[in-house]
């Protein structure tokens, strides 16, 4: 347990040092107790047997060892206290985290109506056309109506508007009846990064030929998904 | 050599909980001065106390005096600015014209939206449809489809209606 290089020299007398900041404190007990004597024999008395075995080597590996579990009061606060402030910072972080999470976790999150100002307009701005569109026709253009549907509806909306169309392309033939709509108002409720959910008011303008135009109020729900890049009405519910 | 050991992973212990706890702060941190979140939250509270308002103040029970009064009063609970004013000006006189018809109207909002929410002044613009179901004292009831624009205003005691109105045929685009 000699020393054989200086580096591993310098360590134990590291060591050796520390150890004698403690034993002074021991040795001062030892003094209490009546027994006199340096740090070295203080230490002595601490380790018995197992210590007086190294003899001079005991200073360098067995002693500190010695200290490392036999430390004093002096010795274990710091580590103590260490300790808790570890446990501590872990919870204050902890808790921090969580509490973040829960400000963050909410439904308002998720829904980017409004907050994500540029999707919310795209969104409105492509139902609005949507709308104008599909709802718009004449006596002689309900292809091209029928036409635009197939491409701005889908789903289940494509079938609600069949059954809406079947009529009124009838109308629209027979009594030369136009009927021009446009969105008065449009506003976003849910809106994530491939589906959103509308509030649309239109004003209808019935126009039959001979006869002084008539204008009528409808409300739509309208839930849309976007497809390659432009939104599409999968769902129409009248208000 | 132990105790280096132990005293450099007690270093190493005590450095990584206050990393833990510095990201834990950061992410809270984050969390409270995001304007977005703070935004969505006004978005959604004003939505939520928008449509609760506009039903209240699509409802009245006319049954007798006493309910008329607590309509009335949820009337003016609903509503701030020029519209309590308004609603407070004619109250004595709302009061004696629903006692004479003694009509109860329920209202329900089928479908409400936020077309505008501005986070500074504390405004919002809501769009909204309501079916009133309107029971005369005598007679069938009937079922009226109505369709508004509602300025609301944040106030102390949650988002109220400061002006409304019926947006009817041409309601301006």
């Amino acid at each position: 347990m000699k020393p054989g290089s200086g580096t591993t020299t310098d360590v134990v007398t590291d060591e050796t040092d520390v150890a004698t900041d403690e034993t002074d404190v021991e040795g001062a007990e030892a003094g209490e107790a009546g027994v006199p004597g340096t740090a070295e024999r203080a230490r002595d008395d601490d380790t018995g047997a197992g210590a007086g075995a190294g003899a001079d080597a005991g200073a360098g590996a067995g002693a500190p060892g010695g200290e490392e579990t036999e430390a004093g009061p002096a010795r274990r606060w710091p580590r103590v206290l260490a300790g808790v402030l570890a446990v501590v910072l872990l919870a204050a972080g902890g808790a921090f985290y969580v509490a973040g999470r829960q400000l963050r976790d909410t439904p308002a999150t998720s829904n980017k109506a409004l907050t994500d100002s540029a999707a919310t307009t795209q969104v409105a701005g492509d139902v609005t056309n949507a709308l104008g569109k599909v709802f718009s026709y004449g006596p002689g253009d309900t292809a091209a109506t029928k036409a635009s549907a197939q491409q701005l509806l889908a789903g289940k909306a494509l079938q609600q508007y069949a059954a809406l169309f079947g009529q009124v392309e009838k109308q629209a033939a027979d009594q030369k009846l136009t009927l021009t709509t446009h969105v008065v108002r449009a506003g976003v409720t849910r809106l994530t990064h491939d589906s959103a959910h509308l509030l649309v008011f239109m004003d209808q303008v019935y126009e039959r030929k001979g006869k002084a135009a008539s204008t009528a109020a409808a409300q739509l729900s309208v839930t849309a998904r976007l497809r390659q890049g432009r939104w599409t009405i999968v769902e129409i519910d009248a208000r | 050599m132990t105790s280096r050991t132990r005293t450099l992973s007690g270093w190493a212990v005590l450095l990584v909980a206050a990393l833990v706890c510095a990201l834990g702060g950061w992410s809270y941190a984050q969390a409270r001065g995001d304007d977005d979140l703070a935004y969505a939250k006004s978005r959604d509270a004003a939505l939520a106390d928008g449509r609760v308002d506009l039903a209240r103040l699509n409802s009245l029970d006319g049954k007798d005096g006493a309910s008329i009064d607590a309509g009335l009063a949820a009337w003016l609970d609903a509503s701030t600015g020029p519209l309590h004013d308004q609603l407070k000006r004619t109250r004595e006189k709302d009061a004696a014209e629903l006692k004479k018809s003694g009509a109860t109207a329920r209202g329900k909002v089928t479908d409400a939206a936020l077309t505008e929410v501005d986070e500074r002044t504390g405004t919002a613009l809501m769009i909204a449809t309501v079916d009133v179901e309107v029971t005369p004292r005598t007679g069938k009831a009937g079922t009226e489809r109505k369709r508004f624009e509602a300025t609301l205003v944040r106030t102390g005691d949650g988002w109220k209606i400061k002006a409304l109105t019926a947006l009817g045929i041409g309601g301006g685009a």
